[in-house]
């Protein structure tokens, strides 16, 4: 017998199967009505009903060694992340490069438009699957790169929780191996707490019909140990900082 | 699994004739565990979760065939290899033949207990593949040629001294003991590693069987790095190790982080479910999954002990318990140490063998309280100790002390015999005003009573029983 059915035979028979069989509702089979009224309510939240969950944001990401930017338009957050390069330093060599995922917000942003970061490059993630050698090229632009900016798909006010799925373009090496981890994101991408987060991901029909991708990867603040005598040091393997920019709703 | 119980007394001796590892240790239970406690007094959702996490637990490890299946099916659908180990042995050969068939030189490992469980890195390096530990904590013991300590900090017993001298020598660097330096040298050394190395190994905190995806957590992002810059992944895991849905999932993987490290959530948590898909820009070329028994189906068919299978090593009873904060890491003698250690290393390893660890536990019940799913760790430890003096063939387990159980017998007897109970009654008021005592107790027994008046003086028998008084006052009414 091959070695699987083997192994589930030996749990089969630990667990006394067959004559204990098993209940019909292992898995998940439809929302609750707390669930839908849920859904709903994140789908009409308004931008009233967003103020308390920025100011909860507020309060949450000092603790976890994040910074919080608020800007009102993409003009704005450009301009602050233009700052941000200039004003950083890079951790390994003097060279500052920065790396961005392909994705609609980032492209907006059109850093490589804004006039005072002149030489700096600023590379992207855009890969379409054929030409292994650009694979290459974009992993030692990633490890090249002071700072990584990406998007999320949402952002939780609760725990300052960043959740991205895998998608082309968005490599995930850039949130992990730049020293610097810039996040942007929508207002409207907020979300109160993980409750929120996981009932989207279980009943929200888009988000469903993709899955929860091969990675799916929840963010709280930048890398942290506290492994040498318990002091709480940042920045042990990934990002050492963590800038949050949140871009006003128009 | 390589057990070193018989050594526990002894180490046990050292840890607390040390000054240094008995303040780390009471610093670490006093930072952590009452933040947890003060987390679950506050979860959203009410106290309610914990028991219900606990049901959600069961479940799973009631329907593990369904559940192992499941997941197994999902991850092959996304271009993931599912492997399923029998033994140690089965899951270190598996590595073994990626790493050939991969041509892999190089690993780097995120923090994983089933792999220490196995011994996979000594094999690794047999076959001359270089294997650096990423976890900060990890990466310290491994430079030391030492053994993990604590679940969540396995060099909580290092000092910044012993950190800054040990790194000195094996990384080259100035010597210093200022943690934000240490660390700052161990992330550049490290990220030369990941950056060469071909495979990075993982474990498993917890699967989902519904999404298809096992899910590590860590706050360093070193297993990020290790799952997602090398172009192979292998990932272990216990086969308990899973959640039905995701709504269970998501309320285990909650309370995990308040119980390891009092967090609402871990600072990185991974849902994979595969290799990197050809259009994703990086990620892993190859996923495999090792799903490991060695000895659990054993533990699942007993019905005493199959809750241990619901443990998701948090740590957290570590953080409480009064024996581990004083005896240490080191002297539960594997990889699991602590009240989770005292139970699952003799499950795993052998009841005669550790048989020191379920009886060195205090049953205060500590652990019980802190455990996120409230796991009855007391009551195994009993079921372990009465293991252990009734001798139980299904576990080949041998009747440890039998003078100790025979002596047991003739107590019983005797207190079944009022006659011959009171008969030795007075022999013993006798026999004890021979004794040697000062204010009023008795500071030595003879042999084989002396090891109990070792460290403490016995309260002499009374001039009478309260049987004898209740007569005399009652005139013989009952
Ligand atoms: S017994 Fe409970 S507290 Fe201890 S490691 Fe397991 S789950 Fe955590």
């Amino acid at each position: 017998m091959d070695p699987e059915k083997q192994f589930i035979n030996t749990i089969k028979t630990a667990l006394g199967r067959p004559g204990n069989q098993p209940p019909a509702d292992l898995f998940t089979t439809s929302p609750s009505q707390e669930e839908k009224t849920l859904l709903e309510k994140i789908r009409t939240r308004t931008h009233q009903e967003r103020v308390p969950l920025i100011e909860q944001l507020r309060q949450t990401v000092p603790s976890l060694h994040m910074d919080l930017h608020l800007e009102a338009g993409i003009e704005e957050a450009a301009r602050a992340i233009g700052r941000l390069i200039l004003e950083k330093e890079p951790e390994w060599g003097t060279s500052k490069s920065v790396v961005c995922w392909d994705h609609p917000l980032i492209n907006q942003l059109k850093l490589s438009e804004v006039a005072e970061l002149g030489q700096i490059p600023i590379h992207n993630t855009g890969y379409d699957g054929t030409d292994p050698q650009r694979k290459k090229e974009i992993r030692s632009q990633v490890e090249a790169s002071f700072i990584g900016i990406t998007s999320a798909d949402y952002c939780i006010a609760a725990t300052a929780t960043l959740a991205m799925k895998t998608r082309p373009g968005h490599a995930r090496s850039v949130s992990l191996v730049p020293s610097i981890h810039v996040a942007v994101v929508r207002e409207e991408q907020l979300l109160a707490d993980l409750r929120e987060l996981y009932t989207l991901l279980k009943w929200d029909e888009a988000e469903r019909k993709e899955g929860l991708t091969r990675n799916l990867t929840l963010i709280s603040g930048p890398s942290k140990t506290a492994d040498i005598e318990l002091v709480m040091v940042h920045g042990a393997h990934g990002p050492r900082e963590l800038h949050l920019f949140i871009i006003a709703a128009d | 699994m390589e057990l070193t119980t018989k050594a526990y007394k002894q180490t046990a001796k050292k840890a607390i004739a040390d000054p240094i590892l008995q303040s780390a240790l009471a610093g670490l239970q006093s930072r952590l565990g009452p933040a947890t406690a003060s987390l679950y007094e506050n979860l959203p959702e009410g106290p309610d979760l914990r028991a219900k996490a606990h049901a959600y637990r069961r479940k799973a490890v009631d329907n593990l065939d369904i559940m192992l299946v499941t997941l197994a099916g999902k991850i092959r659908e996304n271009g993931g290899e599912v492997h399923f180990a029998a033994t140690a042995k089965d899951a270190v050969d598996i590595c073994l033949d990626i790493a050939e068939k991969n041509n892999v030189k190089h690993v780097v490992k995120g923090k994983s207990m089933v792999t220490e469980e196995i011994g996979l890195n000594r094999a690794l390096m047999d076959k001359g593949i270089e294997v650096n530990e990423t976890d900060l904590g990890e990466y310290i013991i491994q430079l030391a040629g030492e053994k993990p300590s604590h679940i969540v900090a396995p060099a909580v017993h290092k000092t910044r001294k012993e950190v800054g001298e040990l790194f000195t020598e094996k990384l080259g660097t100035p010597y210093t003991d200022d943690p934000p330096t240490l660390t700052r040298d161990a992330r550049q050394a490290l990220r030369k590693k990941f950056m060469a190395a071909d495979m990075g190994i993982s474990g498993c905190n917890l699967a989902c069987a519904e999404t298809g995806h096992i899910t590590t957590v860590s706050n360093e992002g070193n297993i990020r790095m290790a799952t997602t810059l090398p172009r192979v992944h292998v990932a272990f895991m216990g086969m308990e190790r899973i959640a039905a849905n995701l709504e269970e999932h998501q309320a285990i993987l909650r309370l995990m982080s308040m119980g390891a490290a009092a967090q609402q959530i871990g600072g990185y948590v991974s849902y994979i479910g595969g290799p990197a898909a050809v259009d994703h820009a990086d990620g892993p070329q190859a996923f495999h999954l090792v799903i490991v028994d060695n000895g659990r189906s054993r533990i699942l068919a007993d019905e005493e002990f199959r809750e241990m299978l619901c443990c998701i090593r948090c740590g957290a009873c570590l953080n409480v318990c009064p024996v581990y904060g004083k005896i240490g890491g080191h002297s539960y003698g594997s990889a699991y140490t602590g009240p989770v250690g005292a139970v699952v290393t003799p499950l795993l390893g052998g009841i005669n063998e550790a048989s020191h660890l379920c009886q060195g536990e205090s049953l205060c019940g500590a652990c019980r309280v802190a455990c996120p799913l409230n796991l009855n760790l007391p009551r195994m430890l009993l079921a372990l100790r009465a293991k252990l003096s009734e001798g139980d063939p299904r576990w080949n387990v041998k009747p440890k002390s039998r003078p100790e159980k025979m002596l047991f017998q003739v107590w019983s007897r005797i207190n079944q015999n009022r006659k011959v109970y009171d008969i030795l009654l007075k022999l013993g008021r006798l026999i004890q005003k021979i004794m040697p005592s000062s204010n009023h107790m008795i500071r030595r027994l003879p042999w084989p009573f002396s090891g109990w008046t070792q460290s403490r003086d016995m309260k002499p028998l009374a001039g009478k029983t309260f049987m004898e008084l209740w007569k005399e006052h009652q005139g013989g009414r009952s």
